[in-house]
């Protein structure tokens, strides 16, 4: 074999798996993919000739994504576990990523001590460091690597023409398109097709001797030579793309795309989102930027002519939404779903072998000389120096960026939840997580329960899913509106899928949970708080699934390891052969191409000075800015944006030191003062935009207005509020808010309340529950029900009381029919209802019919998301009937009804009125219900008033709830003949229940009001309570 | 050629002859033997056919669980069927029938007369007093391999409520024997338990709950009738009964509607505990008279109480300095400072249209407004204050 080995690659190796080999242990789990890996690799763990997983997106197959690594990982897990699995894979990606550059560098240099330098730059490049340590994308790498392995072999066969390097190319490109199947198509076109013009240079330059002297004429002629070589190996390669996982072309063509474009960081304007900037653009290329002009040089010379054009596209389709090139290139439908970074990628590791050379003319040929002697030694160690040091830096950054800027939550113990999914046949419903990030894939890996949501959202199906632009239910919060609006449907109708419950990790959603019907179930050891929903029938023991032929099974299975094991065969083998036929290393064809190092040109490296300079410059005047900025004293614009986002951060500490320090507020009395305010807007909202304006300012104090946009769970705030700014020394203060003085009248008091406790199973065992120990579902009855069209929407209004004598969690389902009984939408009611009712209790309810509720979703979803927003109904389908569902389940959870309506006073527009708490919890979100009725008395709508603020207990909390407009209400039908209750006819079991009703009991007690349209209203209360004593 | 297709003419000749000759053999002298009709289920039941030929058709059997093949054994030319267990544990008609025969008929397996075990369900297990409501007692007798007893087994049903101890004999039909138990008029909780030829049944019961509450009677009680805002008029009910008498559970519903005197209503409400419920809410900070009543909607209601409220504060001043409005003291019924949270309205006109409006809370008998921040321009205002139902006006303040 060969007389030596290449230190330089030994080096690489050996550092290659030292450094990664130990960092991939506290980067891998926390990286964007790598766990989404570990799920499919559990698939094929557990059934590996079966696609189709039902655990994620109500079902979906596996077939979406190539099965080389997913397969490999499942392999090795069957010795040491999945995790084990993972890291040996990444390992191997690792030591096939390092030879692979030092053959492409080989390849292209001809030169072993530069492609040594260049696998040992390659260890630590910082766009490979971030593809593995940061978003954990193995198939990835594994495919670029095993295609960088290829390339050499492809350039053999088309300059040779000996079978054996067509066999052994193919063989490669079979295995990289088993791992990730774009790598192989864009490679084609950024790395293959050069890669076929240097061929047919080099050709062109062994007929005329020179490079210099090779021209269009010789190059064409040279090229139609090796015509049939190349169209031979394009057209088997492309078959082989096919072929090696036809089951992912077939399913693609079947099932296409149909999910709306998810923003992703790698499309932004990079100038703009400067976060994305860093990750998309500055860190994959790092150190690599000082030296563009020199790639650029290297790569326009003739012979690399074609990997310069392929260089310069993939710079530019890098850059994202910086530029409009990269979308004018793509087009629109492949530039939102492709994911940009993969350019940025290609490019830096085509930079790497001239990299490599750079780095050997600077510290051992004509650089260093050139430099030296123009400078001076000390000048050049000094530059080399400066180069490494920031070559390292931003490797260890990259590594380390997790810690930095964290993208996942702390790291969950996934044991409680498998625990609990486990008991009882709780994973016998769906559950969804709430707040894991990227974890939710490695606890779907190891429970048998389904889930609604999934990380891979290329394979979603569910309109509902597919339609809106959110990554994954899980982290709807980041999304806005629109995330949570999508969460919301799901929390409303969980039945429809299933759901029956939650995992918590996040505080952020219990609101919307609460309004929406949910109920806490306990706190699992690892802190996860789990809501379950009532009234949610189990999965259905048989679940549909896309049939797929077993010949496609059988190729899914076990084409993938075959290519792996025939390009192992070939290239061992040929290596073997070759070692023993002949005693002499035959030397690869393309070493005959030998570079000249022996003058390094003057201008270019004047050049990259300047560059050097300029980028230094930019540098510079971005730190500067930022500082600017973030310099949170220097304005008072600066003063309360820092101010706001210290609370929204909830650090305290750093919002206290933004206090005025003459205003004699200690910091034990601020945190007091923050500790003490509870409600929607001081823990459950996220600032979205804030808005400061300067309205008065002189020398020492300003006068601000500051609007500030919230997303809570529920729906968005928008507040404007002054603040008053004083300067001293030079810096920004805030003057201090003032607290409510409000003093509660008794400083210890009691309250007896009825709690209810149920017994669930009162044996202890795992069968189910025992007959006797089924409650009667408590009996309700629907007192009104009416469907109205209020603004071009529909929506069935009523009220509902629990007539039994036990708490009742209540499920309210509405649905639309037209004249000829076609059912048209279906929904049920979210929070416009108390989902909770104490015995003889009514509520007013309201069911809306959002979005997905309709039958028609695709056509009826609109294009900007809102979930305050009604879907507009097609007028040759009109509503003119409605069926309502009513089911009690007794629950003795969230009966606090201690909140009273203490003070009120009304105008036209609007209701001023005083909350007072008389219990003894704190409410966090007080909800009120406000139903209107016409001079009649007949009820024409329901609407509600989430207050900003909780309220403590007994003190009392101010509203403003402005009257509806002025639109008229059209009432559709209010015949309550389809209305049930726990499945019987209503009216039958009311006039059972409760048979000398007084209709219209409390009518007297009405509140009226003067408006155009509407007479009276009545007012009721909810409320949440976020911390239960 | 010829003779090769001349072979294949006679080989298919033959085939065929041979396969004629099988579709018309008959079995013309099998006849069924078994003169037994009806078995009892768990014994074993083997059927027998004479079979002269030596051939063994198989025997279709049908009953409710399902359809089965059986094959026979030939022992001395009589076919013996052997019924399996899945279907001779199961009481019921069984219908046989030889394949590619006319042959068919029936048998019975009867259960067995031993009970082993009684499955019972009672539903619903709760129901509400008054006679009119009931729970239905369903109870199956069942034997060793659960096969229900047959038609008319004797099941005696006792239930137990306050004194009375109840005994009732019922017989099965359609395989179960089922009671309704009707409640009587006092709330409680009914014992049943079931006994069927010596076996006796665990112990089941149903609770029996109040039924709708009757009108009732409120109170309310408070330190003192001052309207200052800051203590809490507690209101309760007498105890709500149904119309039997019994008291309604624990939990009920009961909202108190306070009307005031300006014709607004205001809201509290209750849950009852051994039917009574009480409910608070803060005094108003201002003369008023409340009205209140308490409703069981659509059931029951209260009487209506009249509360008045007297004024506490009668008078305050507004002062305006720097740009800020400041007012007090404002002073309670014993001149004391009204305690702290005393809602200040404060509106700002100018020229009679109103540019802001902020409420503040008193804090040791003052309320400032600083009107700094509101961004107003230079010129002169009125301000309106409002507590404690007063209204006082400052015109023409400067603001600078």
């Amino acid at each position: 074999m060969q007389n030596t080995s290449n230190k330089y690659l030994i080096a690489a190796l050996l550092i290659g798996i030292a450094f990664h080999g130990t960092s991939i242990f506290f980067t891998l789990e926390t990286t964007y993919d790598a766990l989404i890996h570990l799920f499919f690799a559990d698939h094929y763990a557990t059934s590996w000739f079966e696609p189709w997983n039902y655990k994620w997106y109500t079902g979906f197959t596996v077939m979406s994504y190539p099965p080389l690594v997913h397969q490999a990982i499942a392999a090795f897990s069957f010795i040491g576990g999945l995790k084990f699995g993972l890291f040996t894979v990444a390992l191997i990606s690792i030591l096939l990523f390092i030879t692979g550059v030092y053959r492409f560098s080989l390849l292209i240099t001809a030169n072993r001590t530069v492609a040594g330098y260049a696998a040992i730059l390659a260890v630590l490049s910082s766009s490979f460091v971030e593809t593995l340590h940061v978003f954990g994308q193995l198939p990835s790498i594994i495919g670029i690597s095993v295609l960088m392995h290829a390339l050499p072999e492809i350039y053999l066969w088309l300059k040779t023409g000996k079978y054996r390097y067509l066999l052994t190319s193919l063989s490669l490109i079979a295995v990289t398109v088993c791992s990730h199947h774009v790598t192989p198509i864009f490679g084609m076109v950024f790395f293959i097709f050069p890669l076929i013009g240097m061929v047919i240079m080099d050709a062109s330059k062994e007929t005329v001797g020179s490079m210099k002297a090779v021209t269009f004429k010789i190059f064409l002629n040279a090229f139609f030579k090796l015509f049939k070589r190349i169209v031979g190996f394009g057209m088997l390669s492309l078959v082989i793309i096919i072929g090696c996982i036809l089951p992912y072309w077939i399913n693609s063509k079947n099932n296409p795309i149909t999910q709306v474009p998810i923003p992703h960081g790698s499309r932004d304007s990079f100038l703009e989102i400067t976060s994305s900037g860093l990750v998309f653009f500055l860190i994959p290329w790092g150190i690599l930027l000082v030296l563009l002009p020199y790639f650029f040089y290297r790569y326009y010379s003739k012979r690399y002519l074609f990997f310069g054009l392929s260089f310069t596209l993939l710079t530019v389709l890098g850059t994202g939404g910086t530029t409009p090139i990269p979308k004018l290139i793509l087009g629109d439908t492949a530039f939102n779903i492709l994911t940009l970074d993969r350019f940025t990628l290609w490019a830096s590791i085509m930079a790497l072998p001239l990299f490599g050379e750079f780095a050997y003319r600077c510290i051992e040929t004509d650089l260093k000389t050139r430099i030296q002697n123009r400078f001076g030694a000390i000048y050049h160690r000094i530059i080399v120096g400066i180069l490494a040091g920031l070559f390292i830096f931003m490797s260890i950054f990259t590594v380390s960026l997790g810690y930095f800027r964290p993208s996942q939550p702390q790291k969950i113990k996934m044991l409680p939840i498998v625990n609990f999914l486990n008991q009882d046949q709780h994973d016998q419903w769906r559950y969804l997580t709430l707040g894991f990030g990227d974890q939710m894939a490695w606890l779907a890996a190891q429970t048998n329960a389904l889930s609604v949501d999934g990380n891979y959202h290329s394979a979603r199906r569910l309109p509902e899913l597919t339609t809106r632009a959110i990554e994954r239910l899980e982290n709807s919060k980041f999304k806005g509106i629109e995330g949570i609006g999508s969460l919301q449907q799901f929390l409303t109708v969980p039945e429809k899928y299933n759901l029956k419950y939650i995992f918590s990790n996040d505080k952020f959603y219990d609101t919307i949970l609460y309004f929406c019907g949910w109920q806490r179930l306990r706190q699992l050891e690892n802190g996860i708080q789990v809501w379950e929903k009532l009234n949610v029938p189990p999965i259905a023991s048989v679940l549909p699934k896309d049939a797929i032929p077993k010949w496609q099974k059988i190729l899914w299975g076990i084409v993938p390891f075959l290519t792996v094991l025939i390009a192992f065969i070939l290239n061992i083998q040929l290596l073997w052969i070759r070692a023993l036929k002949t005693k002499v290393k035959p030397i690869p064809e393309y070493l005959n191409f030998k570079n000249n190092y022996n003058s390094f040109s003057k201008g270019l490296l004047k050049i990259t000075h300047i560059w050097s300079v300029l980028l230094a410059i930019i540098v510079c005047y971005g730190v500067y800015i930022f500082y600017l900025k973030n310099d949170s004293q220097r304005t008072p614009e600066n003063v309360v944006l820092a101010y706001y986002d210290a609370l929204d951060f909830k650090a305290f500490e750093d919002a206290y030191n933004l206090i005025d320090p003459n205003s004699n507020v200690s910091i034990a009395q601020y945190m007091l003062e923050v500790s003490v305010t509870d409600g929607l807007l001081s823990s459950y909202a996220k600032l979205e935009t804030i808005n400061t304006n300067i309205t008065y300012k002189n020398d020492s104090v300003a006068t601000a207005k500051i609007e500030t946009k919230w997303i809570t769970p529920l729906e968005t705030i928008t507040k404007t509020n002054y603040k008053t700014v004083v300067k001293h020394h030079g810096e920004w203060f805030l003057q201090p808010e003032h607290l409510d003085p409000d003093l509660p009248p008794d400083q210890l008091y009691s309250n007896n309340t009825t709690t209810f406790y149920n017994q669930g199973r009162r044996r202890i065992t795992s069968e189910q529950t025992h007959h006797e120990d089924v409650l009667k579902q408590p009996v309700l009855e629907v007192l009104q029900a009416t469907l109205v069209k209020y603004d071009n929407h529909y929506a069935i209004i009523g009220e509902i009381q629990n007539i039994d004598n036990t708490p009742a969690d209540i499920v309210l389902k509405g649905t639309l029919y037209n004249n000829t009984n076609k059912a048209l939408a279906s929904y049920n009611a979210k929070y416009h209802v108390k989902h909770k009712l104490m015995p003889k209790e009514v509520t007013a309810f309201r069911i809306n019919f959002e979005g997905i509720a309709w039958s028609k979703t695709q056509d009826s979803i609109p294009k900007t998301f809102n979930p305050d927003e009604f879907t507009p109904v097609e007028l040759s389908e009109q509503p003119t009937t409605f069926n309502l569902q009513v089911a009690g389940n007794v629950s003795g959870l969230d009966l606090y009804k201690d909140v009273t309506l203490s003070a009120i006073n009304i105008n036209d527009t609007s209701i001023n009125g005083t909350l007072f708490n008389s219990g003894i919890e704190e409410v966090t979100v007080p909800q009120l219900l406000i139903t209107y009725y016409n001079d009649n008395k007949q009820m024409l709508w329901v609407d509600h008033l989430f207050l900003k603020d909780g309220i403590k207990q007994q003190r009392q909390q101010q509203f403003n709830y402005p009257l509806l407009k002025t639109m008229p209400i059209q009432i559709i039908s209010n015949d309550m003949s389809h209305c049930f209750v726990n499945g019987l006819p209503n009216k039958d079991i009311a006039k059972k229940v409760i048979s000398n009703r007084i209709k219209n009991h409390t009518y007297s007690k009405l509140q009226p009001i003067t408006h155009p349209n509407y007479s009276f209203i009545k007012i009721e209360l909810n409320n949440y309570i976020g911390n239960p004593n | 050629m010829q003779i090769k297709r001349l072979y294949i003419l006679l080989l298919g000749l033959l085939v065929l002859s041979s396969a004629t000759r099988v579709e018309f053999t008959e079995y013309k002298d099998i006849k069924f033997l078994t003169t037994q009709s009806i078995f009892s289920a768990g014994d074993t039941i083997i059927l027998q056919f004479s079979a002269p030929n030596n051939e063994t058709p198989n025997l279709y059997c049908s009953h409710s669980y399902g359809s089965a093949v059986i094959s026979p054994v030939l022992k001395q030319n009589i076919l013996e069927y052997t019924i399996p267990n899945s279907i001779s544990n199961k009481s019921g008609v069984v219908l046989w029938q030889l394949i590619n025969q006319e042959l068919s008929g029936q048998f019975e397996i009867i259960p067995k007369t031993k009970v082993n075990s009684l499955e019972t369900y009672i539903g619903p297990p709760s129901i509400a007093a008054g006679g009119t409501d009931y729970a239905m007692l369903v109870v199956i007798p069942t034997d060793d391999l659960d096969n229900p007893l047959k038609e008319n087994t004797p099941v005696n049903i006792k239930h137990q409520f306050l004194a009375s101890e109840e005994n009732d004999n019922i017989t099965t039909a359609h395989l179960i024997a089922h009671k309704n138990i009707y409640s009587k008029t006092e709330t409680g909780r009914i014992l049943l338990a079931s006994e069927c030829l010596g076996k006796h049944s665990k112990e089941y019961d149903i609770s029996v709950l109040a039924g709708t509450p009757t009108d009732f009677n409120i109170s309310a009680t408070r330190h003192h009738d001052y309207a200052d805002g800051n203590q809490i008029t507690s209101f309760s009910t007498s105890i709500l009964r149904d119309v039997y008498n019994n008291v309604v559970n624990d939990g009920t519903y009961v909202q108190f509607f306070i009307t005031n005197s300006e014709g607004n209503i205001l809201k509290t409400s209750g849950t009852t505990i051994k039917g009574i419920a009480t409910a608070s809410l803060i005094h108003p900070d201002y003369k008023t008279q409340w009205s209140i009543q308490a409703f069981v909607n659509g059931m029951a209601e209260s009487d209506i109480i009249t509360l008045d409220y007297k004024q506490v504060v009668t008078d305050f001043t507004i002062a305006f300095a720097n740009n800020t409005v400041t007012v007090g003291p404002l002073k309670s019924f014993m001149n004391q400072l009204i305690p702290d949270g005393l809602q200040v309205t404060l509106s700002v006109f100018k020229a009679d249209t109103e540019v802001y409006t902020k409420v503040n809370a008193a804090k040791e008998g003052f309320a400032h407004f600083n009107l700094k921040q509101l961004n107003l321009e230079k010129g002169l205002y009125s301000i309106t204050v409002k507590t404690a139902g007063l209204e006082k006006t400052l015109q023409n303040i400067n603001y600078e």
